[in-house]
């Protein structure tokens, strides 16, 4: 169980940055960040005893993230009372250019269905055709032509 | 031009990860709150049939030593609350046996769509064909059987009928409530 739980802790942190990020491209503000971020750990915690170390971090840690931001249901009180992340930024308010540049990539990914967020995120992360489709549970030749159709999406916008 | 337009969405991108890797994001608190959890999910419809079954198994017995019901009656009501709870922890395993950590999406799709059929199905076929029978059946032993010289048995239906409505209304806002998670959770994914 210490393991277990100092295995956790550490996929935590070393992921905090890609949790936070896929929570942030799904959500409308900060609070509903927090809310799928707290969530996709309940979900990783959950999932731990299944899970094997030698396997690729990475892709599961997405897959976990994902999962919760497209299965959430928004409206439902959360199981716990939320805990503040330790964010010196808004990503949704601040003005400097960091923050700027975030909401513009925002701004155009969260135009895209859900799905389409996932494979459009996972592709500008350098994710192969084969591993998008290991997350998104279709084929790789699917990938690209979802892919080719989400880029066409993008250039409109 | 179109290279550049996803070099720099790419570049966007790196820049997010990089001002988050900065940010602390997780504290020490919320990482120990989140492993205090048991897995003890949310499980409310699973739950309130358990509770339903726990109910039936020890009222109807003790109902049918003190009162009117027949054994018949008793042992009928106990299979058929017995087969809902295996019915509908059979329904639901699928869904809580969906891992996080090595389901794909499709396969969260697929479970989801199954588990909203069934239910349906349930709702549609099952309940009619078990709810039905029994309360003719419920109707006759407590109504007909002792109903008191000189009043109509009508009458005495009404307690079983308005019973089976709030039942009938509190299983029909789970179900809905079951189903409606389900059908969020696919249009979420299979949205547009």
């Amino acid at each position: 169980m210490k393991q277990q739980e100092e295995l956790f802790s550490r996929l935590v942190r070393e992921h905090k940055s890609t949790i936070y990020t896929v929570c942030y491209m799904f959500s409308k503000d900060e609070d509903e960040v927090q809310d799928l971020f707290q969530e996709t750990l309940i979900n990783m915690w959950k999932g731990m005893e299944g899970f094997r170390e030698e396997s690729k971090i990475g892709t599961w840690i997405y897959r976990v993230a994902l999962n919760t931001c497209l299965t959430m249901e928004r409206k439902k009180k959360r199981e716990i009372k939320k805990v503040p992340l330790q964010m010196d930024v808004n990503l949704f308010e601040d003005g400097d250019a960091n923050a700027k540049q975030a909401r513009m990539l925002h701004q155009r990914i969260s135009q895209l269905a859900y799905v389409d967020r996932a494979i459009v995120m996972l592709w500008l992360e350098g994710m192969s055709y084969d591993e998008i489709g290991a997350v998104v549970g279709i084929s790789a030749q699917n990938v690209a032509v979802k892919l080719f159709r989400i880029k066409e999406q993008l250039k409109k916008m | 031009m179109e290279e550049q337009y996803f070099e720099e969405m790419r570049q966007q991108m790196a820049a997010l990860k990089g001002q988050l890797d900065k940010q602390e994001i997780v504290s020490d608190h919320l990482i120990r709150k989140i492993m205090k959890m048991r897995t003890k999910d949310i499980k409310s419809t699973k739950n309130m049939g358990i509770f339903a079954a726990i109910i039936g198994f020890i009222m109807f017995p003790l109902n049918s030593i003190a009162h009117s019901w027949s054994w018949a009656f008793t042992i009928a009501t106990g299979a058929m609350l017995l087969f809902c709870v295996i019915a509908t922890i059979y329904i639901h395993r699928p869904v809580e046996k969906l891992n996080y950590m090595t389901s794909d999406l499709a396969t969260v799709a697929r479970v989801m769509a199954h588990f909203k059929k069934q239910y349906d199905n349930w709702l549609h076929y099952v309940t009619p064909a078990l709810i039905i029978p029994w309360l003719g059946w419920a109707c006759y032993e407590f109504a007909w059987k002792n109903c008191p010289e000189g009043l109509n048995p009508l009458w005495m239906t009404l307690p079983i009928i308005i019973g089976a409505a709030i039942g009938g209304a509190i299983g029909y806002y789970y179900h809905c409530k079951a189903v409606n998670a389900a059908k969020d959770i696919l249009e979420q994914i299979e949205e547009q």
